[in-house]
């Protein structure tokens, strides 16, 4: 039987130009995603016992220098979720650079915050122990059954400060404004596509539902439920220029947005000002491209925003 | 459910209600009580009560505000009113246990192992009848009850 299946590197053909290192990117997607988790500092400090407990079960497990209280795991197939210092709540599985967002977005306590699109929550629980338990966080998603995983994991956690809500993200009630939204939107998600044996596509979406769409919508019900001179931060697990600068860009000509410079703890690239022929605002490079070949984890898109009025 | 009254309904019935100062001075005794959490342990956090249980939430100007969004959950779940006493649960407990004095039972492996598989084990401890914290191998696990003879586990 003749399987029609995409080949990675003809997928990826579109983004040669933009990817620094094409020919290493390319190598870099047969090799499985790394696995890391964060340690929940909510009620752990040290990690020694954590490393001990899963040294003892057989992973091998690093710190990550550049990016404090996460850490590396061996062998990367296996999984995390049984074992009990997950169920302790000591650990959060999650990717390297699914924290970049909250780098951005530097929550403090005290700050109202909205994380647009939670489930199932790294990001939310991120915030809630970079800040000690004391943000306070809603944490929204528009299926129920992702708010079950992400009520699970605050409970998990032990996070106090959050409180879940299930709205569609565009229609989210306009009665509170935030000091800081966070819209880690529904993408495409290529940052983590992988190649198989026969260098066929591994984990692609399914659907041809319209994401950029769905994404401005969702960028700017953000803007408009900010506190004047509040903060934004749009992040993607995409390359995908039409679902992250274009948005963005959208965004710019929609409200009287302005885009932030931001420290990020790991390389990345600026944000492309032009995509097949078409321009983008030229503050466009203050957002951040991170490439799954050079961070050894998910690929990212990251912008910072303020809202000026 | 129609529109029209999905608007209707008022956002405030989702959420559980703040204590008034004397139901929070009578949580906070109990904890001391019972397993020597100091009440300033408690100070940044509001207790907000439902029918069958209080939620531990961040204190904040703006619960006013939040009122105003229909939410599913709000905080972390810390206690439930069972027959007139008041229990933590598993997930206050292994965020705050550590900070308990009082009544926190170490366990080796095999017996939070056993208690764990069969729900109740035998034993006899020098301690007031009434709830514990499971500590083993310095990690805290959750709560049980202690009455005269026997240990019944609530590890979920
Ligand atoms: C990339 S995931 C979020 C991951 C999460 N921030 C984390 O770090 O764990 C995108 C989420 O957006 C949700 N979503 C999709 N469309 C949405 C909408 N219109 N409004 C709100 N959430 C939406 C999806 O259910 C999904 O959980």
């Amino acid at each position: 039987m003749a399987e029609t299946f995409e080949l990675a590197d003809r997928y990826f053909e579109r983004y040669q130009e933009i990817i620094p290192g094409y020919e290493k990117f390319l190598a870099s997607l047969a090799e499985p995603l790394p696995l890391y988790f964060r340690l929940n500092t909510l009620k752990l400090k040290d990690p020694e016992s954590v490393l001990r407990g899963l040294r003892r079960q057989g992973f091998e497990v690093e710190p990550v220098e550049r990016v404090p209280w996460f850490f590396r795991v061996e062998p990367r197939e296996a999984s995390l979720g049984n074992t009990e210092e997950y169920y302790l709540g000591l650990i959060y599985p999650m990717t390297l650079s699914s924290s970049l967002p909250v780098y951005a977005l530097e929550p403090k306590p005290g700050e109202l915050i909205l994380d647009l699109c939670a489930a199932p929550g790294s990001k939310t629980t991120q915030i809630a122990q970079v800040t000690e338990d004391r943000a306070v966080i809603v944490a929204n998603d528009r299926r129920l059954d992702r708010i079950t995983a992400l009520v699970a994991n605050l409970r998990r956690l032990g996070v106090a400060c959050a409180v879940t809500t299930v709205y569609r993200g565009e229609q989210f009630p306009m009665e509170v404004s935030f000091d800081k939204v966070l819209v880690d939107a529904p993408c495409s998600g290529e940052g983590r596509y992988r190649k198989g044996y026969e260098g066929e596509l591994l984990y692609q979406k399914e659907g041809r539902t319209n994401l950029s769409g769905i994404q401005k919508g969702l960028l700017v019900r953000a803007y408009d439920l900010l506190k004047p001179g509040g903060l934004l931060v749009y992040s993607t697990c995409t390359i995908n220029p039409e679902e992250n600068e274009a948005v963005v860009d959208y965004l710019l000509r929609k409200r009287q947005a302005e885009l932030l410079s931001w420290e990020a703890p790991l390389p990345s690239h600026p944000g492309l000002t032009e995509w097949q022929g078409r321009p983008f605002h030229p503050d466009l490079k203050k957002a951040k491209r991170f490439y799954a070949h050079e961070i050894e984890a998910v690929g990212f898109f990251v912008a910072k925003l303020r809202r000026t009025v | 459910m129609s529109r029209k009254n999905r608007k209707k309904m008022d956002p405030r019935a989702t959420w559980p209600q703040p204590v008034s100062l004397e139901e929070r001075a009578r949580i906070l005794q109990f904890l001391e009580e019972r397993f020597g959490f100091s009440p300033e342990i408690f100070e940044p956090y509001e207790f907000l009560a439902t029918s069958k249980n209080y939620w531990l939430f961040v204190r904040t100007p703006y619960l006013g505000d939040l009122e105003k969004i229909k939410v599913q959950t709000a905080g972390l779940l810390f206690l439930r009113k069972v027959s007139g006493y008041l229990k933590p649960t598993t997930a206050a407990l292994q965020r705050f246990g550590r900070y308990a004095t009082k009544n926190l039972l170490e366990l080796d492996r095999l017996t939070l192992d056993r208690l764990r598989l069969e729900k109740k084990i035998p034993i006899e401890l020098e301690i007031e009848p009434g709830y514990v914290i499971l500590k083993c191998e310095g990690q805290i696990w959750g709560c049980a009850l202690y009455l005269p003879g026997k240990l019944i586990s609530y590890l979920p």
